[in-house]
């Protein structure tokens, strides 16, 4: 589907929510962002935005900078609030929740953040920090072995009682993917999981990413810069221009959008509106 | 830039200095109250191993400074007192007026000082570079409550420590009374010791460690605000360390003169 304008919620109908039962034949919404705007005091960031990410899929959100796209991942993990407009995680209407019965939404999530926002404790207590805090019923075996098991996936086993301030740019992000994902979460957001790393590290990570998801069939949703890159393992493509989505559809169709703003964009042109 | 027209400008300047007051006792007014719902059982309450690490950060670590400021003030107290002493003979006050200013005052006051200086500070700036480090809004997806897991147990913390570290600074602070009492007035232990004790009474010291417990209830709950709500990346942490530690000092000799004013 190759559009010019915010994709339409697929049931405009009467219910309050959008995103609590879709009509039959759609796959169900892990998100729906539904006339969300948002403003940080004279700009504005979003206006009506609306956004649907299927559920079990890798989503990309591409787009220059400065237009939301990290907004995006902060709304969607209850981190921000929209002025106005509907936000809908995991079936569940998130925007007017108490920071309290967030959580209970947000134990279904990760996040890695762009700068990996690693905490002052060891590598494996940095990964084990959603098990202790959500799963408060695990044994210490229980959790130093998924911790394990965590950090081998993302080659970083042994590393357990390192502290994050001795590791590389990418060592550091592959414990932030560890920590996204130790909790099998449902729904994991990645926001700029490649920034600064070179291009092989970077194609790694993407991998993990890929893999991950493939192995729990959960939701990711990545923010990246890196569009050569996250178009690779994306099933659906989102790209936000001007506080609107111009574009939604499968990385093959962004590559051969004829939308002159998409088209810029995905092969790094310098003619167009950019 | 002040948009007042001419001759507004000075009630101008002092309306936007009151709202800011009144939008910082407000947000340390919230935080108090996310503190009280945060240590409630049902909430989780206190984090017990993040209270003994900053116990032993903010407090054991803190004893080294307390207690060489403390002797050092100690001395300089009775230094400055000894040429009167002797000339009008007051040997057998040295003891009580030493321990008397100690327990009441210099004692908590200067330790608070010192205390917000080093730990406020420290607290101001940590708190606030995981704010720009995104750690803070980290722990929030982890459906973890930053007031919860990093305010209450920093709050206690700094509470209990300040506390002790005064009855620590206290009584170094009157061996270096002593010391310099010995050594240029030639006042003996005992009657150091029969000064203070004959004339001291409890109150005297409980007046001390109810105004340590005030500031030290104070500079954390300030460090804890100025550093969660700090804006602006790396320059921001600075701001706030500097409004953290101007703030809390200025609060101390407010807090000091009431409590003086109302524990005669």
């Amino acid at each position: 589907m190759i559009l010019t304008e915010p994709v339409p919620p697929p049931d405009p109908g009467p219910p309050a929510s959008p995103a609590a039962s879709p009509a039959p034949g759609v796959a169900e919404a892990a998100v729906d962002l539904h006339a969300v705007s948002l403003a940080f005091g004279p700009k504005q960031v979003f206006r009506d935005l609306d956004l649907r990410l299927e559920a079990g899929r890798v989503h990309a959100l591409i787009g220059p900078p400065a237009v939301g796209k990290s907004t995006t991942l902060k709304l969607i993990a209850g981190l921000m609030r929209p002025d106005a407009g509907e936000v809908h995680v995991l079936g569940q209407r998130i925007d007017d929740l108490s920071e309290r019965a967030l959580g209970a939404v947000r134990e279904r999530m990760g996040m890695l953040f762009q700068n990996n926002a690693l905490f002052d404790v060891s590598v494996g207590e940095n990964v084990a920090f959603p098990l202790r805090r959500i799963d408060a019923g695990l044994t210490e075996a229980t959790i130093r072995a998924r911790v394990s098991e965590r950090l081998a996936k993302v080659a970083l086993a042994g590393f357990e009682e390192r502290q994050p301030a001795e590791l590389s740019g990418g060592q550091k992000k592959r414990v932030g993917l560890a920590r996204a994902t130790v909790a099998d979460a449902a729904l994991v957001l990645y926001d700029e999981p490649t920034a600064g790393l070179d291009p092989v590290t970077s194609q790694k990570i993407y991998d993990l990413v890929r893999g991950e998801q493939r192995a729990t069939e959960s939701t990711a949703v990545v923010v990246s810069s890196d569009v050569a890159g996250v178009l690779t393992i994306a099933d659906h493509v989102a790209m936000f221009y001007e506080g609107r989505v111009v574009f939604t559809g499968s990385p093959d169709e962004a590559r051969a959008s004829r939308v002159p703003v998409v088209h810029q964009f995905v092969h790094g042109t310098l003619e167009g509106p950019l | 830039m002040s948009t007042a027209e001419p001759g507004w400008a000075l009630p101008a300047i002092l309306g936007r200095r009151t709202l800011a007051l009144l939008s910082q006792l407000g947000g340390l007014a919230l935080l108090a109250r996310d503190l009280g719902r945060a240590a409630r059982p049902e909430a989780g309450g206190l984090d017990r191993v993040e209270l003994v690490r900053h116990l032993h950060r903010m407090g054991v670590r803190s004893v080294p400074v307390i207690a060489a400021t403390a002797a050092f003030t100690g001395g300089i107290m009775v230094l400055q007192a000894a040429p009167f002493v002797e000339q009008f003979g007051a040997k057998d006050f040295v003891g009580f007026f030493a321990t008397f200013v100690t327990f009441r005052e210099l004692g908590p006051l200067l330790i608070g000082l010192i205390f917000n200086g080093r730990v406020g500070a420290n607290n101001t700036a940590e708190l606030a570079t995981m704010v720009v480090t995104e750690q803070v809004d980290g722990l929030r997806a982890l459906a973890i409550d930053p007031v919860s897991y990093l305010v209450l147990p920093r709050v206690v913390a700094m509470t209990l420590t300040m506390v002790a570290l005064v009855l620590v600074g206290d009584a170094v602070a009157l061996l270096g009374a002593l010391g310099v009492a010995q050594v240029l007035l030639d006042v003996s232990l005992a009657q150091f010791l029969d000064s203070a004790l004959s004339r001291l009474e409890t109150w005297d010291l409980l007046v001390g460690l109810v105004k340590a417990l005030l500031f030290g209830l104070g500079i954390s709950l300030t460090s804890c605000f100025h550093g969660l709500r700090v804006r602006g990346g790396a320059p921001g942490v600075g701001r706030a360390v500097n409004a953290s530690v101007v703030a809390s000092a200025a609060g101390i000799f407010v807090a000091d003169y009431l409590s003086t004013f109302l524990l005669p």
